[in-house]
Parts: structure tokens; C-alpha cells; sequence
């Protein structure tokens, strides 16, 4: 997907370039004539894919709803260019305005935390293999 | 809010960091694509009325790209009211940057 947005916004770039020159070179030579129709049209077309290569190469969405998006992160893993807190939701701003309190991990340092998204059926998973293997581990 | 909505949300709770994603990734389109439509409402020559309708008319089309090919025709599991956040989202936060392009561009080449 990502080549496809790059090359969308590739040539929505290289036609809107030329339509602009093109009626540059128009309005330079016959001043207060309307366009010609094939330079309207090569504009229109060019940020139609522009604005669709825009769309392509944004990143994906996620899922609003609790129970969808940690079920995606149960099937599919986290998978993110980000950084996550240990309540398993991605940190999007540049970090966490009240760190200077140092309750990260709870007060006085005990893990009260708030837990968000579990994996429960992944744990329950370990939990069969270590019983499989006779609770050694 | 009603306590019938205040109940929904209870049964049915919402990630915040994915609605504030979501949103950022909606606004950040907006803000590309308004001023893209500003280059081409400007080298039409378009003035006054039907600038802004061409403006409109483009924020449509956006929605209905993001619609879709970044929902799956699902708005409603990605935005909490996917008419005002989908289809009118941030439509005239963009309408600034589009007037800035506009403009610029009319005067390049027209005036």
C-alpha cells in the first residue's frame, strides 16, 4: 500500500505541475480567456489522485470500540511504530505530562496501575502450555 | 448525556488514544488536501461562491475516499459519530489554508 500511495502521489504531483505551468503559459500568452478544456481537465484529474494518494499513504485507522481493538491486538500482536504504556494503549503525544510524579508504577512503586487491555485468552494459552509440560518451566 | 448513552459506554467502552489517532489522521488529510484544492480553485479562477462550493464539494470527495478505502465502509468502528466526525470533520478547520492557496495562486496567474 505504501508504494501505491507514493506512486499516486508521484503522479498526481507530476500532472498538477504541468497543468499549473500549462495554464501559466495560457493566461501569459491570452490574457482574460477562459481555460481550455483540456487543461481543466488534466487539473481536476490530477488532484482527484492526488487527494487519493493522500488517503492511501495515511496511516490505518483503529478501532474505537474496547472489545474490537483489543481484540485486533490479541490476533494480530501490537504492532506500532510507537511506544506503549503498560496498559497496553499507544502513547501518542510526546509522553506523559505528569511523569514528574514518578507513579508510573503506582504509588510508592508497588504496580497499582491501571490495567487497560489484558490478553487474556494469550495468557490462558501459556498457561496450558506450562501445565502441558508438567509445570516446569 | 443521556443515561441511556452514559450506559452504552459503560457496556461498550472506548479507547481514547484510538479516537485521538483516528482524529489526528483525519485533520492531517484535511489539512493536505485544502490547501491542494486551493492550487486548482485558483488556476480555474474561480472567485467568490462557487470557489467555496468547489471547496465543499472536494472535502466530500475526501470523505468519501477515507470512507472508502480507511474505513471498509465502517465509519461507525472508527469515529464515535461518524457524521460530524467522518463526513464533517475538521472541514473548516481547512478552509484557512485553502483561501491562503486560493488566492496565491489566483494572484500568480491571474492578476
Amino acid at each position: 500500500m505504501a508504494i501505491l500511495g507514493t506512486a499516486l502521489n508521484a503522479v498526481g504531483l507530476i500532472f498538477l505541475t504541468h497543468a499549473v505551468y500549462s495554464s501559466h503559459e495560457h493566461t501569459a500568452t491570452f490574457a482574460h480567456t477562459p481555460l481550455p478544456l483540456d487543461i481543466t481537465i488534466e487539473l481536476l484529474v490530477s488532484i482527484l489522485v492526488l487527494s487519493a494518494g493522500i488517503v492511501v499513504s495515511s496511516p490505518q485507522l483503529k478501532p474505537i470500540q474496547w472489545a474490537k481493538w483489543g481484540g485486533k491486538i490479541a490476533r494480530e500482536g501490537q504492532q506500532s511504530e510507537g511506544k506503549w504504556t503498560k496498559e497496553g494503549e499507544e502513547i501518542l503525544s510526546e509522553g506523559d505530562g505528569f511523569a514528574f510524579l514518578g507513579l508510573d508504577n503506582g504509588i510508592g512503586g508497588d504496580g497499582e496501575g491501571r490495567r487497560g487491555f489484558w490478553d487474556v485468552s494469550g495468557k490462558r494459552k501459556e498457561y496450558a502450555e506450562w501445565v502441558k509440560t508438567g509445570g516446569k518451566k | 448525556m443521556s443515561t441511556f448513552e452514559e450506559r452504552e459506554l459503560a457496556i461498550n467502552p472506548i479507547v481514547v488514544t484510538s479516537v485521538q489517532h483516528n482524529t489526528q489522521v483525519v485533520s492531517n488529510i484535511r489539512n493536505l488536501t485544502a490547501s491542494l484544492f486551493g492550487v486548482a480553485a485558483g488556476t480555474l479562477g474561480l472567485e467568490s461562491y462557487p470557489g467555496f462550493i468547489f471547496y465543499l464539494v472536494g472535502s466530500f470527495i475526501v470523505s468519501a475516499l477515507i470512507f472508502a478505502l480507511r474505513t471498509d465502509g465502517k465509519p461507525g468502528d472508527y469515529f464515535h459519530r461518524p457524521l460530524g466526525d467522518l463526513w464533517g470533520g475538521d472541514v473548516f478547520n481547512g478552509l484557512s489554508s485553502f483561501v491562503l492557496t486560493w488566492t496565491l495562486f489566483y494572484g500568480l496567474l491571474r492578476a
